[in-house]
């Protein structure tokens, strides 16, 4: 795994307007940046970070399992008592699931080490699967790398392959939050997919969504909503107000409730408790047992944090590091510190992607600081032995 | 390979749904305001005139624009227009929907082939009396009798209903604002 200084393709601008890619830059600053890659062999892929995605996947099922089943642990996922039900029986009824990210800290020689798994909501999905992609195809015609790179990356193909199986008949709606433009772009990157899969889409957003009197929710031409994709957490919309709505109003979700259980930050200290000592796992535990790491370094996280909001790294109990967010109330976690590794003064941590619970493909992110966030640069790379 | 074969980029955006708009092709559709009309139409049977406005009427009632006013229905239908709908809210109080003013049904003269048209209710608006639209609003046709109609307006309509409320959704969102992403 090298960091490897690249030049830019010179037209990648004008193609990120073409295609629709509107959050290329972030308030001034690179999002997007082709000014380095990542190159990786094909042994480093495939036993570092895609076996070990696949094993993770199947151990994060016997989590979920064991949860929903236990009501003392629902509670410390924060799950509302009102939707516990609901969750288990989403899960028993082995409702499909779509996709997911876990993240890494990998440096090239392994294990590979699983941070946290953005199981409900994960985007960077159409920087991973189409950007990225495009990037590759170009810089190898425009020699500015090598023409015989691969890269790990058929999320595309996955997608479009998921949707198709999802059985649905009727119109899939699409649901983003208002004001985020990355976010309607990642759905928006959705509806092709769908549309590959020759499933019919309707974009609404979050806040526009009604309710009829029978308790079913409608979208803004008064059709009743069926199947839903929305890029808005679970644990959100169960502290809305339409939330108690959900359980009757006959609506399949993508991602369905019990990704709750997994998208949820107290699944690493219950991974741990149930497989410890996996080279993939780092020792982590529930707040109150926070005395049991043998470490004297660590990362406190909010269960329900997101993009790095709310996560401190505190070092012989001083913290050393913090990111503010709105997150906590619902309780911290603790997991032994594994700082990520820097190439060139960059801290980079590996996004693994599953579409319906398959490995297939990597995102890469990169900080100048230790903890990444919402505003970390997407790098690309690819693989070459 | 560890990557997709193929990817097709300029679809992101509206290119898709145009393509798919010019691609489609047109449906040749039998349109009455009656039975009567329908059964004196040639080539037309009277039983399935019959069974195709029993169809339709069914379909109404599924299908037609539904409204907890009468106001906010004749809005959009005209005075004497809207009837009451046979379902109810649960605290019990009226829906109301638009009249079927005619039905659309695959046509007879098409022979051999399936038909691609969904039997089903059609209506006038206020503001283009002179045009047929089906319950999900789309123009069909402003003349009765076998006509080419798209493919579009001759599919099954969405079951309606009646929102009550909006805007249930998204409230902890905003309390979590400063993000350029509410994923993660």
């Amino acid at each position: 795994m090298y960091r490897i200084a690249i030049e830019e393709r010179s037209n990648w601008q004008q193609l990120a307007k073409e295609v629709g890619f509107q959050f290329h830059t972030i308030d001034g600053d690179k999002y997007w940046d082709e000014s380095a890659c990542y190159r990786f062999t094909m042994d480093q892929i495939e036993n570092h970070i895609e076996d070990p995605s696949a094993e993770l996947e199947q151990m994060c099922f016997e989590v979920v399992d064991r949860v929903v089943q236990d009501e003392q642990l629902l509670e410390k996922f924060a799950i509302p008592a009102t939707y516990h039900d609901y969750v288990c029986q989403s899960w028993l009824n082995r409702e499909k699931n779509l996709y997911g990210r876990m993240d890494f800290s990998y440096d090239g020689t392994g294990p590979a080490k699983l941070l946290e798994y953005n199981a409900d909501t994960p985007t960077s999905l159409y920087e991973s699967a189409a950007f990225q992609w495009v990037w590759l195809e170009q810089a190898m015609e425009q020699g500015l790398i090598p023409p015989d790179c691969d890269q790990y990356n058929a999320i595309h193909e996955h997608l479009v392959d998921a949707f198709g199986n999802m059985n649905i008949t009727g119109t899939l709606h699409m649901a983003a939050c208002q004001g985020s433009l990355e976010d309607e772009g990642t759905v928006l990157y959705m509806e092709e997919c769908a549309t590959q899969a020759h499933i019919q889409t309707h974009f609404i957003h979050m806040e526009e969504i009604g309710i009829d009197a029978q308790g079913r929710l409608t979208d803004l031409q008064d059709n009743i909503i069926t199947d839903l994709f929305k890029l808005y957490p679970w644990e959100w919309m169960m502290r809305d107000e339409f939330g108690e709505a959900m359980p009757e109003s006959g609506v399949t979700f993508l991602e369905p409730a019990w990704k709750a259980i997994l998208s949820n930050k107290a699944i690493l200290p219950v991974l741990w408790d149930m497989f410890e000592g996996h080279p993939n796992l780092l020792p982590s535990y529930f707040m109150e047992e926070a005395h049991k790491l043998d470490s004297t370094a660590y990362v406190k996280k909010p269960i329900y944090s997101r993009e790095g909001a709310g996560v401190s790294i505190i070092e012989n109990g001083k913290t050393i590091e913090e990111v503010k967010g709105p997150y906590g109330e619902e309780g911290h976690i603790v997991q032994a510190l594994h700082p990520l590794p820097t190439f060139d003064g960059n801290h980079t941590v590996i996004g693994s992607w599953l579409v319906a619970s398959q490995p297939c493909g990597m995102g890469i992110r990169e900080d100048i600081s230790a903890i990444t966030k919402d505003t970390s640069r997407f790098v690309p790379h690819v693989i070459r032995d | 390979m560890k990557r997709s074969k193929s990817l097709k980029l300029a679809l992101m955006g509206a290119t898709i749904f145009t393509m798919t708009a010019c691609d489609q092709p047109d449906e040749t559709a039998s349109i009455f305001e009656s039975v009567d009309e329908c059964a004196k139409f040639e080539g037309q049977d009277l039983d399935q005139c019959r069974q195709g406005w029993e169809k339709a009427a069914q379909e109404h009632v599924r299908t037609a624009p539904k409204y907890t006013s009468i106001a906010d229905c004749q809005a959009d239908f005209g005075p004497e227009q809207c009837e009451q709908a046979p379902q109810q809210t649960t605290s019990g109080g009226s829906i109301f929907m638009p009249m079927m003013m005619g039905y659309m049904m695959g046509s007879m003269l098409s022979n051999g082939t399936r038909s691609n048209v969904a039997t089903q209710p059609l209506y006038r608006t206020k503001d283009d009396p002179g045009t047929f639209r089906n319950a999900d609003n789309q123009k069909v046709s402003s003349k009765t009798g076998v006509q080419t109609v798209s493919r579009t307006a001759a599919q099954s309509p969405t079951t309606k209903t009646s929102t009550i409320r909006r805007g249930g959704f998204g409230k902890t969102a905003m309390r979590s604002s400063g993000f350029k992403s509410f994923g993660g």
